[in-house]
């Protein structure tokens, strides 16, 4: 257990190879601003469109041809926001809260099956445990287009299609995170623990819940922030379940609405705002997980 | 590794079961019935005469064999990766090796805004920068006015943009985390070889993640192979992107003809031919001594 | 361990069949009889799927009237955005909803799936028939004396939106015929601007024009489909299209973004021969050009003539499967001939009713601020009335566009011509015709 407690403390610690060295002041300082400008311009890559999409949605239609694309004009957020929550009796936050329930859930049992199940693939030596891991990284090749008919059939089959449950249950199944959770066990589950604790008379279950999850938190966490996402960004799978939109996600409302805009073409201005609002959630679940990812990046360091 | 005893059976069932039994019924299965269904072709009698799925064999592969804008699709993503896999891995290594190197500062905000286009649905993404590109509505029109990123010649390379912004800071994720993971000791004993920050990166860490990479490239080759979303959203933008653009979008508008046996035949292809791929990428690294 | 997994396997197996055979299932009840449409006792529950996005409150007028047949609405994405894929996939399932919104240009891919209940076993439904404009009641009947695959919702017909006062400024004569337009083009485009674009993507506007000229893209005798997009009407609308592009008198922005409204917005764009919704596209995509537009008869082929296309419009279908036949036929025709349904449907959604009495409504008596008070809706009446009634649509229309558009994009960006591309779009369409052993002549 000390081994990950020292870890993440090695993190804090500037810069490790330079430190100290007289010489390599001078060629630090320029390495830095060489550094600091490659970042900077990487930055402006990535954040820029953000950065439009946050203007775009805080103007009124008409003002989003002509104005600065890149700079307020008649600042019209709130007002947006509340056409968009008020839109036909608060759908929009309909679909919000459907998104989170989809993804929340899923996400969290997801991550936990798959950690169990990575983490017997790098614990127990079984009969076809190589073969099961094989099978589970071929799952990752098929594409979604493939999978959503017959998944719809299924679920016809069952009269369960378009319900909660035939979006919920099919997003559980996550085998990257298979992938992840056996990779981050074999490095971060020493054996002589688990030995240990078989010897004071714990369970393999019970030694998995109170010793090895705690090990494996920080794997545990990246999983599921990834499966999180792509929970929350799939469109095509309930597209094809759902036919009432009370169980529609966030991303197929605005789908939905994108593809109304012919008919009704004030929702164009609802769809920017929409899509802006849409991301909200994901930003604020990486930011309230930061601190989990910062203590822990550095566990697989055990190998 | 335990060696193999029976008391660990029921402990074994008991963590890989719950994964094992709901991919089973949503992974497996339906993989099943689209293979099934690829075996079948429609019969009718009339012009409104009802249909018919009888077994066809193999009628519908042959269809797919002999179909040409499927294979120039193919072709199309394989150009794709090639370019555009290869920029993003290397970009997000730079940046990974850079907020390693302790010459940066904020790293923390940097992760962050890395990783904010993560967030982004591959749709919205696709639509956002498609006012991005478009001549009169971009905020770059010194760019665009000059330069038709939506011309048949370039909007395969837009397109590689929207993936690469969405995708960079992902992959820098995870490569700045297995650099995380290289064991300090690592380090002293390259500084009193009196090796600088570069020489560090690039013979130490860069072969030291080479897993990570593998994987980072791994699942790359299988999202261009995959591309649905950005090719779909850039057809009301761009003259220059058909219905068979890519692979997965002429699965795509196959069913919806509705032809389900066709569509069904070519996601076992596309599905086959992923897997040729990535599996020969594995062996090629693994025979080069990566693990 | 070994038999537990034999067991789990044989469970795999049998679902994976039933599944399989899920499809061939709801062929049991198929066939061509009519329907027997007898009234159900007691209460009904209907379900109707539409992407029309305010019909919640279309229903729910009917839902309180009728306690005993309640409708409940989903919505969806627009019909080739999800919609009709979602309806090809449940009625495979054996699910789909009682009624459903299909365009006219689909209706027979869901015939050709034997997804639509034949109402013509219904009185009610078979003496409405006179109600409604001809060349509709043809797309819901298939011209089959006695048929009715579904119930005639709205119209597109279609007319020329233009600039009234960038024309009169111009001193450019408004065109009555296709060559007066192709004349005012060539002015237009002197004064920095474009008559209209050349839309690549809306295969069915071109079909409205072709329509126009007396062009017939499909026929079916009984035993066969013929497919002609090279007959000599629309190679005229294709030829005269082509010259436009290749003396750069059209632009080619793609329509439906927000740089295609931009032209409008901005004075660019000067017309737009378009369909009667249009009306709302325009006034919401170019706020700033409001009362500056004017609306004329579509231009003529032959000065004199009197003939307008369509483009668009929808008809309200009983899915195969419905329990209900008869109250979905009653809600069906409620929801399109009753003065008060019409009235909602053309405030909240902008439908023109594909009734002869819907063009009397009041709401399309008035004039309209952003035409300049002008009553356009009367010009779409008399288009209305012009439309030829024996226009076929294939059944397997959402391939046809996309390889049409495919073909027409290359041509736009100079690859290629239209010719060619409706030539190809036609073949392919025979293509796709056999691949689902749906016979065609050649």
């Amino acid at each position: 257990m000390s081994v990950t407690v020292t870890t993440p403390v090695r993190r804090q610690s500037g810069p490790r190879v330079d430190a100290g060295r007289p010489a390599a002041v001078r060629d630090s300082l320029l390495s830095r601003t060489a550094a600091m400008a490659v970042m900077a311009v990487a930055t402006a890559y990535v954040l820029v469109p953000l950065w439009w999409l946050v203007v775009g949605a805080s103007k009124d239609e008409s003002q989003l041809i002509d104005g600065n694309p890149l700079w307020f004009s008649d600042f019209q957020l709130f007002t947006n926001l509340s056409d968009l929550f008020q839109y036909r009796d608060g759908l929009f936050l309909q679909w919000l809260l459907n998104s989170v329930a989809y993804t929340g859930g899923a996400a969290l049992l997801g991550t936990l099956f798959a950690g169990m199940c990575g983490y017997a693939l790098a614990v127990y030596r079984f009969p076809g445990r190589e073969m099961l891991f094989n099978i589970v990284l071929g799952g990752v090749l098929v594409p979604a287009t493939a999978l959503a008919l017959p998944l719809f059939l299924m679920f016809s089959q069952l009269h369960a299609a378009n319900t909660f449950w035939s979006v919920f249950l099919p997003s559980i199944v996550n085998p990257f995170g298979v992938y992840l959770a056996r990779v981050y066990a074999s490095a971060s589950v020493p054996s002589d623990l688990l030995e240990a604790a078989r010897i004071d008379g714990a369970g393999e279950v019970r030694t998995f819940f109170t010793v090895s999850i705690r090990l494996m938190t920080p794997a545990l966490i990246t999983i599921f922030l990834f499966h999180f996402v792509a929970i929350w960004n799939n469109f095509l799978l309930p597209l094809i379940m759902l036919g009432d939109e009370r169980l529609f996600p966030v991303t197929l409302g605005l789908y939905t609405w994108n593809s109304q805009v012919d008919q009704n073409p004030q929702l164009r201005g609802l769809v920017l705002i929409g899509a802006l609002m849409s991301i909200v959630p994901v930003v604020l679940v990486f930011l309230s997980l930061q601190r989990f990812w910062r203590a822990g990046l550095g566990t697989g360091s055990l190998k | 590794m335990r060696s193999p005893t029976k008391r660990y059976t029921r402990a074994v069932m008991f963590f890989v079961l719950p994964f094992a039994v709901l991919f089973a019924l949503f992974y497996l299965i339906p993989i099943g019935y689209a293979i099934v269904q690829s075996l079948f072709v429609v019969e009718r009698t009339g012009t409104f005469g009802p249909a018919r799925e009888v077994f066809g064999g193999l009628a519908q592969y042959q269809r797919v064999f002999s179909d040409g804008p499927f294979w120039t699709s193919v072709a199309r993503v394989l150009l794709f990766g090639v370019v555009q896999v290869p920029v993003m891995l290397g970009l997000a290594l730079l940046f990974a090796l850079l907020l390693d190197s302790g010459l940066v500062k904020g790293r923390r905000f940097f992760r962050l805004a890395f990783f904010l286009p993560y967030a982004v649905p591959g749709v919205v993404a696709a639509i956002m920068w498609g006012y991005l590109y478009s001549p009169n509505l971009s905020p770059f029109t010194a760019v665009t006015a000059n330069l038709d990123l939506l011309s048949a010649d370039l909007v395969l390379w837009s397109m590689a943009n929207v993936v690469t912004w969405v995708f960079v800071g992902y992959n820098m994720l995870i490569l700045y985390s297995a650099l995380l993971a290289i064991p300090q000791e690592i380090y002293e004993a390259a500084k009193l070889d009196g090796a600088g920050p570069i020489r560090t990166a690039i013979s130490i860490k860069v072969p030291l993640i080479l897993p990570a990479l593998v994987l980072t490239t791994v699942f790359s080759i299988i999202g261009t192979l995959q591309l649905l979303a950005e090719p779909q959203v850039f057809r009301s933008f761009s003259s220059a992107v058909n219905s068979t653009y890519t692979p997965n979008l002429t699965v795509y508008s196959t069913s919806a003809i509705p032809n389900f046996s066709l569509a069904a035949a070519f996601s076992v292809v596309l599905a086959l031919s992923i897997f040729v791929l990535s599996f020969a990428f594995l062996k090629t690294t693994q025979r080069r001594g990566i693990r | 361990m070994r038999s537990r997994l034999r067991a789990s396997s044989i469970i795999l197996i049998s679902a994976l069949a039933a599944a399989a055979c899920s499809g061939t299932e709801t062929d049991a009840t198929s066939g061509s009889a009519k329907s027997a449409c007898a009234p159900t006792q007691g209460k009904v529950e209907l379900t109707f799927t539409s992407w029309i996005p305010e019909i919640q409150s279309v229903v729910e007028a009917w839902n309180a009237k009728n306690p005993n047949v309640q409708v409940k609405v989903q919505t969806g994405p627009a019909g080739n955005a999800g919609t009709y894929q979602n309806f090809s996939n449940q009625l495979k399932a054996g699910n789909a909803p009682d009624l459903g919104q299909v365009e006219y240009d689909t209706l027979p891919s869901f015939r050709v799936q034997d997804g639509l209940t034949d109402l013509g076993g219904c009185d009610i439904v078979m003496k409405a028939k006179d109600q409604f404009v001809e060349w509709t009641w043809n797309q819901v009947s298939f011209g089959e004396q006695g048929s009715a695959f579904g119930v005639p919702q709205d119209a597109g017909p279609m007319a020329m939106f233009y600039r009234k006062d960038l024309f009169e400024k111009n001193g450019i004569k408004v065109p009555t015929t296709w060559q007066e337009y192709a004349d005012a083009a060539a002015k237009v485009k002197q004064t920095g601007g474009y008559i209209t674009n050349f839309s690549q993507v809306d295969i069915n506007q071109f079909a409205g024009m072709a329509w126009q000229a007396g062009g017939h893209w499909f026929a079916n005798d009984g035993n066969a489909w013929s497919v002609t997009f090279t007959d000599p009407a629309t190679t005229k609308v294709a030829d005269y299209w082509q010259d436009l592009i290749n003396r750069k008198l059209v632009s080619a922005v793609p329509p439906w973004t927000p740089e295609w409204n931009n032209a409008y917005n901005s004075d660019k764009a000067w017309t737009w021969v378009s369909a009667v919704w249009g009306a709302n596209t325009i006034a919401t995509g170019a706020p700033k050009t409001a009362g500056k537009w004017a609306v004329a008869p579509m231009p003529q082929w032959n000065a004199g003539e009197a003939s307008a296309g369509n483009w668009g419009g929808s008809s309200t279908v009983v899915f195969k499967g419905s329990k209900h036949p008869y109250e979905a036929a009653q809600f069906a025709l409620w929801l399109n001939t009753s003065e008060e349904a019409l009235t909602l449907l053309n405030q909240k959604a902008n439908l023109y009713p594909a009734t002869k009495a819907g063009a009397q409504l009041p709401a399309l008596k008035k004039g309209v601020e952003f035409y300049g008070g002008q009553p356009i809706y009367d010009v779409f009446a008399e288009a209305s009335g012009q439309v030829k009634p024996d226009f076929v649509w294939g059944p397997t229309m959402t391939k046809t566009y996309t390889d049409a558009s495919d073909g027409f994009k290359a041509a736009v960006s100079g690859k290629g011509t239209l010719g060619e591309a409706l030539k190809s779009a036609q073949d392919s369409t025979i293509a796709t015709l056999k691949s689902q052993s749906i016979p065609v002549k050649e």
